[in-house]
């Protein structure tokens, strides 16, 4: 909210502080530990923190649907639960984890690690920073909070109309999923506009765009992506709850709809969706790999530049998901050749990982596992990808298990993976202590084999005709042994994310007998590695100048005309001292997007039950709207030590710091 | 580095082998389709057997490339791993990228998927190209079951007098082309014969094309392949493909109607109750048809199927139940259970005697007595068959009458 504003935004201490309690409701919350500091932070680390803890805990939720579907079809004719229970648990099973599980964990990487990875204090815009999560977190809730109001959603993830309409889903599971999703579409595209500006602005000084960390630029493409795609679906549900809630028409065929366009529209956000989930995994092993390779990421422009055109080739590509749909032979055609040839920027990204390993010293440590693990399983749901590509083969694919089998091994193969390693890579960054490294290294392989179990045999069951979102199979069609295969496969995953859960708790315990751990536990080279562990609130003191890609790298080290490597520093020398932050700039924790976001799960409700309800709803936005206006970004009051009234001058509202200061500073102390 | 406990060094290599046969595994019983009604790789038309044409060289390269990016990641594994001895301040050279090597292995995938690409595209051509002389069907969906229209005398319209309305299984001639049209009646489904070609959506308000052609006389099985609601894993189909006399004998037993009262008291009686309770959504030709037209269903979907020459059906409610023999050894309600054992209408299929012995009476009356508790449907939005409540001595007449219907 870069508002210009005539008067100063902080006030001299002494002067009024009405401004301070719009509405007279709130004092304005200072406490930066213990729970109240959680549910007022700006801080981009404490809200990265809070969407990866709210996504594992989706995750949970999801998992436990993704049992109850292995569980159901471990035989046929399974009685676990109903065909309309069924419907409703693989429907929430899809939308949890793309939209609470993988999307924010992307969100929570973004959020801990942008700001870090270009020398910045916190993101752009750090109230609608906490708004963003705070959102998503209501949303997901929502949603979910439709298991205890008549049942949740049965239409399948991708909801195609006609089905979801009143007539042939009269209960409210759909309501609920449709406005849960406008929510997090909100936060959403809130969250992608404020990492895009905060990479574009608030770069350290002598960080070009051609020096930036690779998830960074991985994760700028996904928000451009979040940015167009999501206003497209959230324009479908806005038309589908005008159907539903409202006899409006748009999806009724017999008042001459054509059910098509709720297929294009949801593919024109769905297929982006697909790369803006992986990116974020695709930069994160792109930081790992030379990590524990020991030598730079091979080919960085090429890496950045394939990671920029799958951002755009993923815009041609949406009607391959309806090769089958009637779109005609000329639209297969197109899409089919669209389709496959965005294999090609993907494999430039797989083969410059297997170079940056090639001649390296590689470390095998977890995170470098799971990285690995990326590679290949990622690889071959790539490659599954383009048989599906090839529209006739997909005309005997599409809508089976073979599908089923492709994006798990992408999103979970894939983007999990990624995750997985990037969570032991970044744990001492974020908690201070290291992930144990045996339990991590089970927990690799446990999950490597719960993975291949389960999703492995969908390949074969797919191809040999086991259709998708079936509660039921019958004996007799070749069915039974793989799916035994997979519900076992299923249970151990599970039991590796069990082994995920328990490693955080029991590495937490140990720690405490472990001398603590430095600010760069495993030799890093993006400048996120300079600053102590766990990142101070400040993140730098001073903010670093950069020179060249993985910067912090070449203060620790120099190369040699012919590329051999030599010690010019040690860590200690180079790293950042924890400070007392004295003079340091920050935002001020708030109430108002805590508040806003609230007031939208009750406007939803409303928009199902009662439009009463919908307008206490909107008194709370609108409340919450007014009180953010009114609040200062900066709480006058809030201690600010010699710092003398030219340094707020430059601070064009909720920017978390002065730059220009800031740089000024930087070059005096570290040249 | 410390080394690793003993047991996460036996998981390691446990869940590698494991993995490694589970893939051995799978790549051979991707070859083993036999009892594999569904299997999409074992073709038995000309255009599954294009599909498969394109299927086998695209699938061998997929996994040429995983092999080699698999056996890369690997090599290179072993081969740059750290060594227990090694000096710690030794760093490898540190190679930012080769623009040559960038460049080939843009290029190299690039042709190797234009090669691909033109396969596709030829093989689209042929899918879509139309066969002369073709066998007219419109296929419409409807929750949970399919209604086939046969254009009998090909003047572009399905509901001619001289055209045929049947449902859940679909009687075509083996070796001729067939042009199928798919639509629906509510939501969308798909009609997916994998043993024939690929599948084609069904959508409300649109038509469109699917060619079917069966090599040999046969049964072939086909299953929903678009989620439909409630009871789409129950949603499935049958292709019956006979000899060319069998078919004309077929197509001129369906334009028959059913007119005339059964003599059997029993079965007359049925006719009263079928009259009274079924005519509201199902039709027999000759008995309410012409009120059906005028008479708009009660219905989301459309009608009921057809029953007019039920017992020709080999299957029913959705191709879920045998209608005929073979039943389940304990005589209790069963779904169908593998191609081998589909029903088989006998005689029956081309107008003949229904041989009663070989009924599966107990299945058809346990449908009769509770339908909505064999399949999962919704007839309280109007949604598939309601329980009717039916006295056993209803049940009876129902199907000593429904039996008359070849």
């Amino acid at each position: 909210m870069a508002l210009t504003e005539d008067r100063p935004l902080a006030l001299p201490s002494g002067e009024s502080v009405e401004s301070t309690k719009p509405l007279g409701v709130f004092t304005r919350p200072t406490a930066e530990t213990g729970v109240r500091s959680w549910f007022t932070s700006v801080d981009h680390k404490k809200i990265g923190i809070m969407y990866g803890a709210a996504a594992i805990f989706f995750l949970l939720i999801g998992g436990s649907e993704a049992l109850l579907i292995r569980m159901q079809l471990w035989a046929p004719r399974g009685s676990l639960l109903s065909a309309n229970l069924y419907n409703q648990v693989y429907t929430m099973h899809g939308t949890t984890m793309v939209f609470l599980v993988v999307m924010p964990i992307g969100a929570a990487f973004a959020n801990y690690l942008i700001p870090l990875q270009i020398g910045a204090r916190d993101v752009a815009f750090p109230r609608i920073n906490a708004f963003s999560f705070w959102a998503f977190l209501f949303g997901g809730v929502f949603i979910n909070s439709s298991w205890l109001m008549g049942g949740g959603a049965d239409g399948g993830w991708f909801m195609y109309a006609p089905n979801s309409g009143v007539i042939f889903s009269p209960t409210h599971g759909i309501d609920f999923w449709n406005l849960g999703l406008i929510i997090t579409g909100v936060a959403s595209l809130t969250g992608a506009v404020n990492l895009i500006v905060t990479v574009l602005n608030m770069r350290a000084p002598g960080m070009t765009l051609m020096r930036m960390p690779i998830f960074t630029w991985m994760a700028l493409v996904s928000q451009f992506l979040l940015l167009f795609a999501i206003p497209v679906l959230t324009s479908a549900q806005i038309l589908l709850m005008l159907d539903r809630g409202f006899h409006a028409n748009f999806f009724n065929v017999a008042k001459g709809a054509n059910p098509l366009l709720w297929e294009h529209l949801f593919w024109i956000f769905g297929h982006p969706e697909v790369y803006l989930m992986i990116l974020p995994a695709f930069g994160l092993v792109s930081e790992i790999l030379p990590t524990f390779a020991r030598k730079p990421i091979f080919g960085y422009p090429f890496i950045v530049f394939s990671g920029i055109a799958i951002g755009f080739m993923g815009w041609g590509v949406w009607a391959h998901h309806m090769f089958v749909s009637g779109i005609g032979p000329i639209s297969v055609t197109t899409f089919s050749l669209t389709t496959m040839f965005i294999a090609v920027p993907t494999g430039v990204k797989i083969l410059n990982w297997t170079a940056t390993m090639w001649g390296g010293k590689l470390k095998f440590s977890s995170p470098m596992l799971f990285s690995i693990g990326l590679v290949t399983m990622f690889t071959i749901g790539g490659l599954s990808g383009v048989m599906h590509s090839v529209a006739p083969m997909d005309s005997q694919q599409t809508d089976t298990y073979f599908i089923v089998a492709h994006f798990h091994y992408v999103l979970f193969g894939g983007a999990f993976f990624g995750f997985m390693g990037a969570f032991y890579f970044y744990w001492p960054k974020a908690f201070g202590y290291m992930l144990n490294e045996s339990l991590g290294k089970a927990n690799f392989w446990l999950m490597l084999l719960g993975f291949n179990l389960t999703f492995a045999p969908m390949h074969v069951l797919g191809l040999q005709g086991m259709s998708r979102r079936i509660y039921t199979y019958d004996p007799g069609y070749g069915f039974e042994f793989w799916n035994k295969v997979a519900t076992i496969g299923a249970f151990t995953l599970a039991s590796s994310i069990g082994l995920f859960v328990f490693n955080i708790f029991y590495s937490k315990v140990k720690a405490k007998n472990l001398p603590p751990v430095g600010p760069d536990p495993w030799d890093g080279r993006t400048i996120e590695w300079m600053v102590p562990s766990p990142t101070p609130v400040y993140n730098f003191d001073p903010i670093p100048s950069v020179t060249r890609v993985d910067d912090f790298w070449y203060r620790k080290y120099g190369e040699t005309k012919d590329g051999k490597l030599v010690r010019i520093a040690s860590t200690a020398e180079v790293a950042q001292q924890r400070t007392d932050g004295k003079g340091i700039h920050l935002p001020s924790p708030s109430y108002w997007p805590l508040v806003l976001a609230f007031g939208l799960p009750i406007v939803a409700y409303g928009v199902i039950f009662s439009l009463w309800l919908a307008l206490i709803g909107a008194v709370i936005v609108i409340a919450g709207i007014y009180g953010w206006v009114m609040e200062p970004p900066d709480d006058p009051d809030a201690a600010h030590d010699d710092h003398g009234p030219e340094a707020h001058a430059s601070d064009g509202g909720d920017a978390a710091i002065p730059e220009s200061v800031d740089a000024v500073k930087e070059v005096e102390t570290v040249g | 580095m410390q080394r690793l406990p003993k047991i996460v060094r036996i998981l390691a290599v446990v869940s590698f082998t494991l993995v490694v046969v589970l893939f051995a595994a799978l790549i051979v019983n991707a070859f083993q389709n036999g009892g594999k009604p569904l299997t999409s790789l074992n073709p038995q038309g000309p255009s599954a057997e294009s599909i498969q044409k394109l299927l086998i060289p695209v699938t061998s390269i997929a996994f040429i490339v995983f092999l080699g990016v698999l056996g890369a990641a690997l090599f290179i594994s072993w081969k740059f791993r750290e060594r227990k001895d090694s000096d710690p301040d030794e760093f490898p050279a540190q190679v930012h990228g080769k623009t040559t090597l960038e460049i080939g292995w843009t290029i190299l995938p690039a042709l190797i998927l234009a090669g691909i690409a033109v396969g596709t595209v030829m093989t689209l051509i042929n899918l879509n190209r139309k066969e002369p002389n073709s066998i007219n069907i419109q296929v419409a969906g409807q929750q949970w079951w399919w209604q086939y229209k046969y254009d009998v005398n090909n003047d572009g319209n399905f509901d001619g007098p001289e055209d045929i309305t049947t449902a859940t299984e679909m009687v075509v001639p083996a070796g001729k082309p067939i042009q199928v049209t798919t639509t629906s009646n509510d939501v969308i489904h798909s009609f997916w014969i994998p043993g024939l070609n690929g599948k084609k959506d069904a959508v409300p308000g649109l038509r469109s094309p699917l060619k079917l052609q069966a090599d040999e006389p046969g049964i072939f099985r086909g299953q929903c392949t678009e989620f439909c609601g409630l009871s789409h894993a129950n949603m499935r189909m049958l292709v019956r493909a006979v000899s060319s006399s069998e078919y004309d004998a077929w197509v001129k037993n369906q334009l028959k109607d059913h007119a005339a009262d059964p003599t059997d008291p029993t079965a007359l009686a049925g006719k009263k109750v079928w009259q009274s309770l079924c005519a509201q959504c199902h039709v027999i030709n000759g008995i309410n048809d012409v009120k059906m037209k005028e008479t708009k269903p009660p219905l989301v979907s459309g009608v009921a199927p057809n029953l007019t020459h039920l017992m020709t059906r080999g299957t029913f409610a959705g191709s879920i139940f045998n209608l005929y023999e073979p039943v389940n050894s304990d005589g209790s309600p069963l779904p169908m259970g593998d191609v081998a054992a589909a029903g088989d209408p006998g005689a029956a299929l081309t107008g003949g005697k229904v041989d009663t012995a070989t009924v599966n009476r107990v299945t058809l009356e346990a449908w009769l007595r509770n339908a909505p508790a064999l399949k999962p449907m919704y007839p309280q939005g109007g949604r598939g068959m309601p329980n009717l409540n039916l006295t056993e001595e209803q049940i009876d007449q129902l199907v000593a009458f429904l039996e008359t219907l070849n």
